[in-house]
């Protein structure tokens, strides 16, 4: 065990952080998070309009007439259907940030040279026809959401390189004193703007005379598609999950680091569902893996699955330290947070309690994996629920609305309660031990 | 005295945030203390006199303590103990003994 846990810090530990500090990672990650309230927001009136109950459709166009679902779902579209627009501006804006050059201006930039790369064009079936014609003179939704998040990240990274060395290297136009900062700022971005476009133009120009067409096609099947293969299999997500208790047992944010990586792959899963769902909601899903089925079905508690282990606290723990700690991390851990587990109590750097905080979220992979391909559980509808919501209540809305969810986490929790019961029981008895030794020595000490 | 606190999302060390309140209450330190998540940290850390990191992001302190070093504001990570029995006395006091 001694051997293992230095494997950790020697091997694990280094790789973790280079990852964790790297620059382009960083700025993916942060950028994304800025679509994230987006999602939420757009995820609530996805909930409202598929509530699962008989007659709701017609109760709803009764008031609201035919076209209320479509209405409903103005702001859904708003905000799933332009992820990669913010995306393009997030990333780029958090990369510049770190080069402590403009990030309004690399913001800006990168979001011209995304639809620089988008063809301005969309496949249309006019009323009574039966085929699709191309029209021109639009921006394609489909190419702004999740299926151009790639290309848009992409972008914004190569954008906001160029950018930034070319204003390091002061190749820039500067203004005399007394011109306000606001316009000396513009004239400094005009240079290596024009470069960036000149690139992603040629790009695109060079990639229109070949079979691939236009840089999101070269980008979905590369990249995309093996991305995807990879992290909507089981093993995959076995992977991931592996990674993530490896880091924290540690002590280090292992879902922030491993999400650095995978996000972008999960948020896009997760948004296949969402169109599928948002078309029929009675139409089979077609990913298991998105980024709910982590923070939903396999966290509970927070990472590792702890909710189980902080009940047992409360109601099994004989120790007065364990007692305190599982009064502590309830309230949180109903909520998914649970540092003062990790690090109260600690699992981080603890040999015993390390091994069911890794088994335990590989195991409800695996459970909840085969339940959800076999179709005894239904898949995450595409809601983005936030990581915060509470277990049985999160189930239900991931699902768009479906108890099997709910049960599931009801399954899962028992599992892992299971799994982490004769490890409690060992810390906790080892615990007392300390405890009354202390007492007892105390007692000797100060004779009455 | 202004201590701002960061994590990853800036839960958790909202947690050890109402314990310090306290912890400074009753030491009668007139403080602000108040957690974010560590990509808007660069928004808060003027109105800071310290930044203290959770240690699950601890692998960020290169990073922070640059942005640190840059506005004389001393940075540091809190110790795992502290932060998991959410001990507000000591996390506080740790912060007053970096400002000196």
């Amino acid at each position: 065990m001694a051997g293992f846990i230095s494997f950790l810090e020697n091997r694990v530990m280094p790789v973790a952080g280079r990852i964790a500090e790297q620059k382009h990672l960083q700025a993916i990650r942060d950028g994304i998070i800025l679509t994230m309230p987006l999602l939420i927001i757009g995820s609530l009136f996805l909930i409202i309009g598929f509530i699962p109950i008989p007659g709701y459709s017609d109760f709803m166009s009764g008031i609201f007439g035919d076209k209320w679902l479509t209405k409903l779902l103005y702001p859904v579209n708003a905000t799933f259907d332009i992820m990669a627009l913010i995306v393009s501006f997030g990333v780029a804006y958090r990369l510049a940030e770190k080069y402590k050059v403009d990030p309004l201006s690399a913001g800006a930039i990168s979001v011209a040279s995304f639809l620089l790369a988008t063809p301005y064009t969309t496949m249309f079936t006019p009323e009574g026809a039966s085929t699709a014609v191309e029209v021109g003179g639009v921006i394609p939704v489909t190419l702004m959401g999740s299926k151009g998040l790639f290309v848009a990240m992409i972008l914004a990274l190569l954008s906001t390189e160029i950018y930034r060395k070319i204003i390091q290297k002061k190749i820039v136009i500067t203004m005399p004193d007394g011109v306000p900062p606001a316009v000396a700022r513009s004239f400094v971005a005009l240079i290596p703007a024009s470069v960036v476009l000149l690139v992603v133009w040629l790009l695109r120009i060079l990639i229109e005379n070949t079979s691939f067409h236009s840089i999101h096609n070269i980008v979905s099947d590369l990249l995309v598609g093996p991305l995807n293969a990879l992290g909507s299999s089981m093993f995959g997500a076995i992977i991931a999950v592996l990674m993530v208790q490896l880091l924290w047992s540690l002590g280090l944010h292992g879902a922030a680091i491993v999400g650095g990586v995978m996000d972008p792959i999960w948020l896009s899963l997760m948004d296949q569902n969402r169109a599928v769902f948002q078309a029929d909601p009675t139409g089979e899903l077609p990913n298991v893996i998105t980024k709910q089925f982590f923070d939903l079905w396999i966290y509970a508690g927070g990472s590792g699955a702890t909710l189980a282990l902080v009940v047992l606290m409360i109601l099994r723990a004989r120790s007065e330290q364990m007692k305190n700690i599982g009064r502590l991390s309830i309230g949180p851990g109903l909520f998914n947070i649970n540092e003062p587990v990790t690090f109260g109590m600690p699992i981080v750097m603890n040999p015993l309690l390390i091994i069911p905080f890794i088994l335990a979220p590989i195991v409800l992979v695996i459970v909840s994996y085969l339940a959800m391909e076999l179709g005894w559980v239904a898949r995450p509808s595409g809601v983005a629920v936030p990581w915060t919501t509470p277990p049985i209540i999160s189930g239900y809305l991931a699902t768009g609305g479906k108890i099997s969810g709910s049960v599931l986490q009801l399954v899962n929790f028992v599992i892992s309660l299971l799994i982490y019961y004769p490890f409690f029981r060992l810390w906790d008895k080892q615990k007392l031990a300390e405890e009354q030794a202390e007492s007892n020595s105390s007692n000797a000490s100060v004779p009455l | 005295m202004n201590i701002l606190l960061c994590c990853n999302a800036g839960m958790s060390t909202s947690l050890l945030v109402q314990k310090m309140e306290q912890a400074a209450k009753e030491k009668g330190l007139d403080s602000k203390i108040w957690a974010v998540s560590a990509d808007e940290v660069k928004r808060h850390i003027d109105q800071a006199d310290v930044l203290l990191l959770g240690p699950q992001v601890r692998y960020k302190l290169k990073e922070m303590k640059k942005e640190g070093e840059a506005r004389g504001i001393p940075v540091d990570v809190i110790s795992t103990t502290d932060y998991g029995t959410l001990n507000g006395k000591n996390v506080l006091e740790f912060a007053l003994r970096l400002k000196k």
